[in-house]
């Protein structure tokens, strides 16, 4: 299997393969590009008010001088920093308890109903709860964070483990493995994919609480640099955060496809 | 292919329609309506401001009787819990034709090229405080380096705190400056979420509660610190209706006369505390501030050259990233008007742009 | 192991309970602050206040007004462009990838240009629900009526069907479940979207607002009514869309 996808096409086809890929690329680019022209003409024009819509070459200068001040580089690693800590206790959490649920029918009926009552508010709801227990610190924002990253975690992961094919448990039967033998061997690889999925879920919402809890206390991160450049009427500054946090969410979810598509691949040719 | 192409523009039309759906109307309703907006709101969001004179035209009814003889205008009242930064953004929106702005956010809305006219002061030499969370061991600004401070980022405290910070050598890259409006800077300080906050007078009230103390203003301080705040108009309706704008400002005018009036320092602070902020409140922010000087409504050349300075140093303290030009902003044509109609030529004095009285 | 309906709703039930115990034995015995965990009479009581003197069911209508409103509008416009995407490979090719990188802005990154582009009135808000529905359905739609299969056109073709019969006769029903799916979870980002506007956009009417009041005045029993509430509607809001979806999937199989 591996092999024949490491093969090289005949060049004939690959040459054509290209042509088509570049063709839907161009394609796929002639909005944005035409876009982005109609609104450098529109601003040169002077048919858009700048105070609605600030020239591109702004916002592209804006977006250098940020990056080469080492201003972007500095909101941007705060807020990977509290998506990944509150990402890794919330996922790991969440998988916990998304275990639990998956393998024992008690544990479901007891925790089902608070957990199904307490994911009806949404992330953003709890924020003022939260913030008036726990103040504006780091502490919030990992907790927020956190919240929103273990739902999805724990749905996907019963979900996987309940869906797990009743051979798989025969077959553990025939073997004789022990409950933890069983558990490492079959259950967890078995439900793999669907707990990707939730991990996949997982970091999409903890990256919309992130900008949700950075949007109403913060003092740093690419949140507050919305706030803040909103305050300032700075929307060339605002543009460029939104493109940010847009282009953050883009290659997390990206590299994140990849990683599925790879797993589901690898557990086909297990 | 012709039934594709027509499914096509069905679905076009279907997406543009509903799209028209969703966009403002800008066309305006034909009883004219003047908006006009506060950069402030009252306790709880009560459709009432503090420490201004239009507040004074608004509360106690100055403009209604002013256009009581135009019965197809009406006026509408809005009032912006995001303060200035909030204003400038309903002014872009063609939302407002007047807007009672402080300084700073008026020259942010210039700069990003806001087409308006300022027509009178509303309020002008107003201090700034700065707030600590009770028994805190923040003494003065020196104190304040590496602290958890919250600012109400582009409002007209903020150009006020980046001079006070850079007079006790610090910036705002030396704090942990929070963006907090009012109302929330008044919970996390009760809360001590923060440890200390700049602002106006909002601060005092929780002063008074016991829940801050006020540790530093820039009362008998520096003069070049104090906070102006002006009645502005979007050139578009300065054009369509001067009738409207002189009256509006006459009104203004008489309201700035009323208010500065000694005798009714009382009923002043009566009017502000229907903003919900208490009258101890408004006393101790005016205290030992000449009426007469605080509430003078005219556009007189230390008034302007104080908004030349902020625009300079807005832009030096990187607030704005473009030069602001305030020539040709201001238009004191109503203002002077109103005052000679009125008989009150000698009422306010006039000060040169060096803070000296002119010679009459 | 028993699993009766019984043991199950007693099982159900147990932990909110014995939280709930805690909670008002906590607060009685003072081991925690009422100022943070008013105790439960006290939360019925602002409820009761709130509801019948106070300003709850107008702002409770208002939300759900801006919460209908925009998720009507966005779903009209997601189900438009979705199928536009599904039916036109040209329109795919030109629209998807700007769509697609477009979406991964998290939404509640748009408010702050939202709010300068449509101000500070109510459109400003609806602009928003509608777009946070938007996404969803338009994304689920674009894959349902993209996935609809090859056959059923060659059928239609075959009955010289128009391209519009095509797209209603053929497209829209084998399409159905992931346009509800859309729809579904379009009901549920314009709830979230609505509170999100409530807080960030300019103060009136809503359940969103009382939260924030009640923060800024630090009344707990406040805070804890409003997202009570909000999850109650979102509960409400969750099984109606989980009612109907069932129902016109049944139809269709029918």
């Amino acid at each position: 299997m591996s092999l024949l996808a490491f093969a090289p096409p005949r060049s004939g086809d690959f040459t054509a393969a290209l042509r088509i890929r570049l063709r839907h690329a161009a394609l796929g680019l002639l909005v944005p590009l035409t876009l982005v022209l109609v609104w450098a003409l529109a601003s040169a024009q002077g048919w858009l008010p700048e105070q609605i819509l600030p020239a591109p070459s702004f916002v592209w200068q804006n977006l250098c001088d940020m990056a080469a001040s080492g201003e972007l580089a500095q909101h941007a690693g705060i807020s990977a920093i509290r998506v990944a800590a509150g990402f890794a206790v919330g996922a790991g959490l969440g998988l916990l308890l998304g275990i639990a649920i998956g393998l024992s029918r008690p544990v479901e009926d007891y925790v089902r109903p608070l957990f199904t009552a307490v994911a009806q508010v949404p992330t953003i709801g709890w924020i003022p709860l939260l913030m008036l227990f726990l103040g504006i610190g780091e502490t919030l924002k990992i907790v927020v964070i956190a919240k929103a990253a273990f739902f999805p975690m724990v749905v996907n992961t019963a979900a996987g483990i309940r869906n797990i094919p009743v051979s798989y448990k025969e077959v553990a039967a025939v073997l004789r493995l022990t409950r933890w033998q069983s558990l490492r061997r079959l259950v967890l690889p078995g439900a793999l994919p669907p707990i990707f999925t939730g991990v996949r879920y997982s970091l999409t919402k903890a990256w919309t609480a992130l900008v949700a809890v950075e949007l109403l206390a913060s003092a740093e991160g690419l949140g507050y640099l919305l706030v803040w450049s909103r305050q300032m009427f700075w929307l060339d500054t605002m543009l460029a955060a939104m493109l940010i946090i847009g282009l953050v969410g883009y290659v997390m979810d990206a590299m994140l496809a990849a990683a599925e598509t790879r797993l589901q691949a690898w557990r086909i040719d297990a | 292919m012709i039934a594709a192409r027509s499914s096509w523009r069905i679905i076009l039309a279907a997406l543009l329609a509903a799209f028209a759906l969703a966009v403002p109307s800008l066309a305006r309703a034909e009883p004219l309506t003047i908006r006009i907006g506060f950069a402030s709101i009252g306790v709880d969001n009560r459709p009432f401001a503090g420490g201004d004179t239009l507040a004074v035209a608004h509360a106690e009814g100055y403009v209604q009787r002013a256009l009581q003889a135009d019965p197809d205008v009406k006026v509408e009242w809005y009032f912006f819990k995001g303060a200035g930064p909030a204003v400038n953004e309903a002014i872009a929106n063609g939302q407002l034709d007047f807007a009672l702005q402080g300084d700073l956010p008026s020259i942010i809305g210039r700069a990003s090229g806001l087409k308006t006219k300022i027509l009178a002061a509303t309020g002008a030499h107003a201090p700034t405080y700065l707030a600590v969370a009770e028994g805190s061991s923040i003494k003065g600004v020196k104190d304040l380096r590496g602290r958890k401070v919250s600012i109400f980022r582009g409002t007209n405290n903020h150009l006020a705190v980046v001079k006070i910070l850079a007079a006790n050598g610090l910036t705002e890259r030396d704090l942990q400056v929070l963006n907090m409006d009012t109302a929330t800077t008044n919970a996390a300080l009760a809360s001590r979420d923060i440890e200390a906050a700049f602002g106006n007078f909002p601060l005092i009230s929780l002063a008074e509660q016991k829940k801050a103390a006020i540790v530093y203003s820039t009362k008998g301080d520096d003069r070049g610190l104090e906070r102006q705040c002006a009645l502005l108009v979007t050139e578009a309706f300065e054009r369509a209706h001067p009738d409207l704008v002189a009256k509006v400002v006459k009104a203004l005018v008489e309201a700035a006369r009323w208010s500065s009036d000694e005798t009714n320092r009382d009923a002043l602070i009566a009017v502000w505390a229907k903003s919900g902020t208490p009258a101890s409140v408004f006393r101790y922010d005016l205290a030992d501030q000449d009426l007469r000087y605080r509430n003078a409504p005219i556009v007189d050349p230390f008034f302007v050259e104080q908004y030349r300075v902020q625009a300079k140093q807005a832009k030096a303290f990187g607030l704005i990233r473009r030069d602001v030009d305030v020539t040709g902003w201001f238009e004191p044509r109503y203002v002077d008007q109103a005052v000679r109609e009125l008989g009150l030529e000698r009422y306010w004095e006039r000060f040169g742009p060096d803070g000296k009285p002119l010679g009459s | 192991m028993s699993r009766t309906t019984a043991t199950q709703i007693r099982r159900g039930l147990t932990l909110p309970v014995l939280l709930l115990v805690v909670w008002e034995v906590a607060s009685h015995a003072g081991l925690v602050d009422p100022r943070f965990l008013p105790p439960l009479e006290r939360l019925a009581g602002t409820a009761w206040r709130e509801a019948t003197e106070g300003r709850l069911l107008g702002d409770l209508a208002a939300s759900l007004a801006r919460d209908l409103v925009g998720f009507a509008i966005g779903t009209v416009l997601g189900l438009g462009f979705g199928t536009l995407l599904g039916v036109s490979r040209g329109a795919e090719r030109l629209l998807g990838p700007i769509f697609h990188a477009a979406k991964q802005v998290a939404v509640l990154a748009w408010i702050p240009i939202i709010s300068v582009w449509f101000g500070f009135a109510e459109t400003a808000k609806i602009v928003f629900v509608a777009l946070a529905a938007f996404i969803p359905v338009a994304l689920n739609t674009h894959e349902g009526v993209r996935s609809a299969s090859v056959q059923l056109v060659e059928v239609g073709r075959a009955l010289r069907f128009s391209r519009w019969q095509i797209v209603r006769r053929i497209f829209l029903p084998s399409a159905a479940p992931a346009i509800l799916t859309g729809v579904h979870l379009a009901l549920i980002y314009a709830w979230l979207a609505t509170v999100a506007a409530e807080y960030f956009m300019t103060v009136g009417p809503g359940i969103g607002g009382l939260i924030i009041a009640g923060r800024e005045r630090f009344q707990m029993d406040l805070v804890m009514l409003g997202v009570v509430i909000l999850g109650c509607v979102g509960f409400a809001l969750n099984q109606g869309a989980a009612a109907v979806e069932a129902r016109v999937l049944r139809w269709r199989g029918a």
